[in-house]
């Protein structure tokens, strides 16, 4: 039993590492444009679409595939914002909210049109797991966990200390304010949509090869994104890598009383708990995004 | 060709019931629902699952659309003290687990198989001309709703709703119990989507999990924002737009030879996204706009 509450523990660790860049990409969004986009979820499907071309049929190694499907996916979430959010950008946020369920139908039955609805997987060496006293990891997964710290650290330094970080921080606090300072508000949504959709497509490879390759496959982990982006106090990114972290962690550790299948419920129930008990988020919140 | 009309109108009835639904939550009350099928899901499945046990219709009806308000009002009360961003990623939560929840506990649902041979309601009686018989009884609860809405729609209630939805604190400052009030209409909307559900089931005689996926949900938005959001008649005319939509786009493949089973049903689900964004953009006011009321 002790060991195998480690391994649900460490798989726990894995996937808050796989949801945390989504997390942190619905906040930095929310912090920008105010509206709970569910788009984020095909970004995912589309980033491990993406990835499955550029590996499967072009035949590029992993990391190739990798690069160029965090630039493409930029580039999509940048398409996305100026064909269907920036006409509405005065608009009720939750109509936006409406029309970005929208977007999500219509990029993932995309996919579903060039790809079908079967399960695929990228081209890989099929490596030996590691092993420590009955706790298993395979050598991919940890490698997903690294690349996936060094993102949430790179994000964090640059909302911290570059100008675009500090130009997004002081819009998400005060839009006016911040087009009085002489922000360009345009172009600081340009660049976060395309710094979004890349984080949130590099983690559609990440589930992919976690998991499998299927249109679903980022429908099914938007409750998961939405409860870590809820738990850190909704529009923070730092607090969402400590929500995606919590919900990682519950949704692993539940499958030792509950069947997989009911996984999402688990998102689920804690959004509830949350909003019911500790509407701000779990953690105290310091900064804005 | 006379049996398939009657099976159009018939699901544009149904969808008529949803529309009217979310036109109450969205529409007057300006409160996002983004679980719509839940709710139709939940009064499917409840009247059908009582049904199944014996009681007789109008028991498992009430039931059904009772148990919708029920979940209804649960979720209005833990999401609409806070910002309604919840309520439309609570709504969409919801629906998400309730198909779980109907996909995995197989001893009350029938798991993936569903719920087959379903009662139809006194069709011992009325065998011959059954489906024509059903489509009447379904418009006269149409026509009794379209009434009750517009009486609701015009009255001291239905404009502190629409007060709500255009100024939550100037309704709050003249003294309107703005929390209460939105409770109500959410829970109103979600009775009807019930009430849709127990017609589709019992017209069905047949529902599984597969049904209720969240298109349904866009579907109902379309039709809505297509018919116009807001006003009564729109919201059943969306319906009949949103049929006629899905009925024309199932021919695609008669002249486009690629689209063929998961394509064709890719594309015709692209175009309803597609058509809902630019509705969205483009006419947010729908068909019929809402009607300016003079309260003298």
């Amino acid at each position: 039993m002790g060991d195998q509450f480690l391994q649900y523990v460490l798989n726990g660790i894995l996937s808050g590492g796989i949801l945390a860049l989504p997390a942190i990409a619905f906040s930095l969004l929310y912090g920008i444009l105010r509206f709970p986009n569910f788009a984020i979820g095909t970004y995912i499907t589309a980033g491990g679409f993406i990835a499955y071309a550029a590996n499967v049929t072009l035949g590029l190694p992993i990391p190739l595939a990798f690069l160029l499907t965090m630039v493409l996916c930029g580039f999509l979430g940048v398409g996305v914002d100026q064909l269907a959010f920036r006409p509405m950008r005065e608009r009720r946020p939750l109509t936006l909210a409406i029309v970005s369920i929208g977007v999500s139908f219509i990029l993932e039955n995309m996919a579903r049109f060039i790809w079908g609805n079967d399960l695929r997987s990228y081209n890989l060496p099929v490596q030996r797991g590691m092993e420590w006293g009955g706790v298993r990891i395979g050598k991919e997964q940890l490698i997903i966990l690294l690349v996936s710290l060094i993102f949430m650290v790179w994000v964090q330094l640059l909302l911290k200390y570059s100008r675009l970080g500090k130009s997004m921080r002081a819009v998400a606090d005060n839009p006016m304010l911040a087009s009085v300072k002489g922000i360009d508000s345009e172009g600081i949504i340009f660049r976060t949509s395309y710094l979004g959709a890349a984080l949130t497509g590099a983690a559609g490879i990440m589930v992919g090869i976690d998991t499998a390759i299927d249109p679903l496959m980022g429908f099914k982990l938007i409750l998961s994104i939405f409860a870590a982006a809820i738990l850190g106090g909704i529009g923070s990114a730092t607090t969402a890598v400590g929500g995606a972290f919590f919900v990682g962690f519950a949704e692993e550790v539940s499958m030792i009383w509950l069947p997989a299948t009911y996984k999402s419920a688990i998102g689920f129930g804690m959004i509830v708990l949350v909003l019911l008990f500790r509407p701000a988020g779990l953690f105290r919140r310091t900064q804005v995004i | 060709m006379i049996n398939y009309f009657i099976a159009i109108l018939t699901f544009v009835m149904i969808y008529a019931i949803l529309s009217l639904g979310l036109n109450v939550q969205w529409g007057f009350t300006g409160l996002v629902n983004l679980g719509h099928v839940g709710f139709f899901a939940v009064g499917a499945y409840t009247s059908a699952i009582l049904a199944k046990l014996g009681f007789p219709f109008i028991f498992t009806l009430a039931a059904a659309v009772l148990l919708a308000a029920l979940f209804g009002s649960l979720l209005a009360l833990t999401t609409l003290r806070l910002k309604e961003d919840f309520l439309a990623i609570v709504t969409l939560g919801f629906s998400e687990i309730l198909r779980l929840f109907l996909l995995n506990e197989t001893w009350l649902t029938g798991g993936a198989n569903g719920i087959i041979a379903i009662p139809r309601p006194i069709w011992q009686y009325i065998a011959k001309h059954y489906d024509l018989f059903y489509l009447l009884i379904l418009s006269v609860v149409l026509v009794l709703l379209f009434l009750f809405l517009e009486r609701l729609r015009l009255s001291p209630y239905g404009r502190m709703l629409r007060a709500i939805r255009d100024d939550e604190l100037v309704a709050a400052v003249a003294g309107k119990n703005v929390f209460r009030s939105k409770v109500q209409a959410f829970s109103l909307g979600a009775a009807l989507a019930g009430l849709a559900g127990v017609f589709y089931a019992h017209y069905l005689s047949y529902i599984a999990p597969d049904m209720f996926i969240p298109l349904v949900t866009i579907n109902v938005w379309v039709a809505l924002i297509a018919g116009g959001s807001g006003n009564n008649k729109g919201a059943i005319l969306g319906a009949f737009v949103l049929l006629s939509f899905l009925e024309s786009t199932r021919f695609l493949k008669d002249f486009i030879p690629i689209l063929s089973g998961f394509r064709l049903a890719a594309v015709r689900e692209i175009l309803v996204g597609l058509f809902l964004i630019l509705l969205m953009i483009y006419r947010q006011e729908g068909v019929l706009p809402e009607e300016k009321i003079q309260h003298g």
